[in-house]
């Protein structure tokens, strides 16, 4: 792969992640209770969990 | 130092990490879940109703465990891909070295591959994957540094390496381990030679042809439930934070796959020592190594990383590309590429050990430099001896063998009951697995697929399994056991020892051993596969079978070629004969 190609990506990516890192932090710390996964979804404790995020 | 050290220290860390489970009986830990003997039925071709998650993966396992025993094949596969894994880092790490501008070549010797091996077979990536039982994404994992190697030369030499042709397939046996090995590939394979470059592409659209071709027909359900974003995002990990969980290889979304050392100070001394040995390597391997071969490490680095953080900064985003764009859903489990995170570290930590051994002379630099690679074991000390027992081998009760009797052969398909995912049984020690009835029999079956994360339901995508829960919520035993059979279901099997909501279907009783109830509903309407979908796919596994049959022939004929004319394989032949 041309390296300028490589690095025109990398740079972009880089760019992609520092901005998407910088809006996970700010959502974070921010984010209103409404948005919290435990206001999604139909709650099921009768059954088996794939796993657990907590 | 013998070449042949880092395949055995790489043997030495899987049989350390895999521990019980490579003793008698089958590893069953969430969606690993192997049986005696897997038979291939139509939807594991990726022809059935739901989206092909394990396409061509089962195929592939119900295919060869006809010659090797199920229990067997699973003991070679997770032995072998560890082993592969830790030798491919290992020729990596020294198969990229070149000829430095002072013209000495930069060898890294065995302890610098021995060092690479290490950071890529030990390493949390390894350890939660394998735990959640996602062995076909580690097959992947262990083939990208050989793909790495092979799409190289073929770049520099513009000739097609045969191994390539295998080891894409292989790479390729699940959505998400072809996404990383076609980057890999990609990353080290493209080059201005065009034609080496659009073989390239056709090779990895071959590897991919079936689960690319089994999700282009379910491009009507290829859509998933955009709340599961947020649920399997990757996070932070004990007392890292996120974006260094991801840097250490960790943070996935399921804390109950991670090794308790991990929620510890040991997972910071880790990435600290890793770091350290790194930036020991840094300027080693920038000197050693070409600019191109340097820009796919960082390239995979990168995406690996960026798509990691993505999922964590933005499930937003990523649940509106899995709800709206057909197969969004393979980037909504955010840290499932982060395999391509560790090509990068491995390769410097290989040239770290080799810094610290030149600069420390004598008995000192060497003693240093084992234990320095030796960091990712001591800080990870729980992921020795099958994740501490959590990877133990146990054995199926026998009342599986008597139900695969008594569901036996037919037209009629098997509905598992409860109907729900996951099952904690006292026989595997109450670990958890994906409900293992239905591979247990022959038929195919309709297993549900909503997930259940932190006690929130997430929807499935399989029209047929929404089908099944909409006519077992119909109020009376009869009309479930009807609609059901205009479904195509002729029997029900229920495991009475899951947790789940308890509904009967009116039925004739099969058999009843153990714990598990086999019940017939009576003559079903068989689900019929559209003519359409069966050409399709058998072209998609014809594309998919052809380069691997390619590259045997083409190694038979090299072969056959070289014995008359005193090749060395021919003159060994030669020298057994006389």
């Amino acid at each position: 792969m041309p390296t300028f190609l490589i690095t025109f990506v990398s740079v972009l990516a880089g760019g992609a992640a520092a901005a998407a890192t910088l809006v996970g932090v700010v959502n974070a710390q921010t984010g209103p209770p409404g948005d919290s996964p435990a206001t999604v979804g139909n709650v099921s404790i009768d059954e088996t969990s794939y796993g657990s995020t907590q | 130092m013998p070449s042949w050290l880092p395949w055995l220290w790489s043997t030495v860390l899987a049989v350390l990490l895999l521990g019980p489970a490579l003793g008698r009986g089958y590893v069953l830990s969430y969606d690993m879940v192997w049986v005696p003997d897997l038979t291939l039925r139509p939807d594991f071709l990726g022809v059935g109703t739901a989206l092909p998650r394990a396409v061509p993966s089962d195929a592939v396992v119900a295919v060869i465990d006809q010659v090797v025993p199920g229990m067997v094949l699973q003991k070679l596969v997770l032995l072998g891909t560890l082993v592969l894994a830790g030798a491919g880092a290992a020729a990596l790490a020294r198969g990229l070295v070149g000829v430095r501008a002072d013209g000495e070549v930069a060898a890294l010797g065995a302890l610098g591959g021995c060092a690479a091996a290490t950071a890529y077979v030990w390493n949390p990536f390894v350890v939660e994957r394998l735990v959640l039982g996602h062995w076909p994404l580690l097959v992947g994992y262990a083939v990208l540094p050989w793909v790495a190697l092979l799409a190289r030369r073929w770049r520099d030499e513009g000739r097609l390496p045969l191994p390539l042709l295998v080891l894409l397939p292989l790479g390729s046996l699940s959505a998400g381990s072809g996404v990383a090995t076609a980057l890999v590939a990609l990353a080290f394979g493209l080059s201005r030679r065009r034609r080496a470059s659009w073989g390239l592409a056709v090779a990895l659209l071959a590897a991919n042809a079936p689960w690319v071709m089994s999700g282009l027909l379910h491009l009507e359900s290829a859509r998933s439930d955009p709340a599961a974003a947020t649920l399997f995002a990757g996070h932070a990990e004990g007392l890292l934070p996120a974006p260094l969980a991801f840097a250490s290889l960790g943070g996935i979304w399921n804390t109950e796959v991670v090794p308790v050392s991990r929620t510890g100070w040991l997972a910071v001394a880790g990435l600290v020592g890793v770091l350290v040995l790194a930036g020991l390597g840094a300027s080693r391997w920038w000197r050693s190594t070409g600019r191109s071969d340097r820009a796919g490490l960082i390239g995979l680095w990168v995406v690996g990383y960026a798509l990691a953080l993505l999922g964590w900064a933005a499930p937003d985003a990523v649940g509106w590309l899995a709800a709206e764009v057909p197969g969004g859903g393979l980037l909504r489990d955010s840290t499932r590429l982060l395999g391509l995170c560790a090509l990068l570290p491995a390769v410097l930590v290989a040239h770290g050990a080799r810094v610290v051994r030149d600069r420390v002379a004598g008995a000192p630099g060497l003693v240093m430099a084992v234990s320095l690679l030796l960091v990712p074991v001591a800080t990870m000390p729980d992921a020795g001896w099958g994740v501490t027992g959590r990877l133990d081998a146990v054995s199926y009760p026998a009342e599986y063998a008597a139900m695969r009797e008594a569901v036996g052969r037919g037209p009629g398909d098997v509905v598992l009951l409860p109907f729900t995912s996951y099952r904690e049984p006292a026989w595997n020690d109450g670990r958890k697995l994906l409900d293992p009835v239905g591979r247990a029999q022959r038929r195919d079956y309709v297993a549900n697929d909503a997930l259940v994360v932190d006690d929130l339901v997430i929807p499935g995508e399989d029209p047929r399994a929404r089908a099944v829960a909409e006519a077992l919520a119909l109020p009376a035993p009869d009309q479930r056991a009807e609609r059901l059979r205009e479904l195509g279901i002729e029997l029900t099997v229920r495991d009475a020892s899951a947790s789940g909501p308890e509904v009967e279907v009116a039925g004739e009783p099969v058999a009843s051993v153990g714990t598990l109830r086999v019940v017939s509903l009576g003559p079903a309407t068989p689900r019929t596969v559209p003519l359409g979908w069966t050409v399709l796919m058998g072209l998609a596994w014809l594309a998919w079978l052809l380069p691997v049959a390619g590259a045997a022939a083409a190694a038979l004929a090299r072969r056959r070629r070289a014995a008359p004319g005193g090749h060395p394989g021919g003159s060994h032949r030669a020298h057994h004969a006389g």
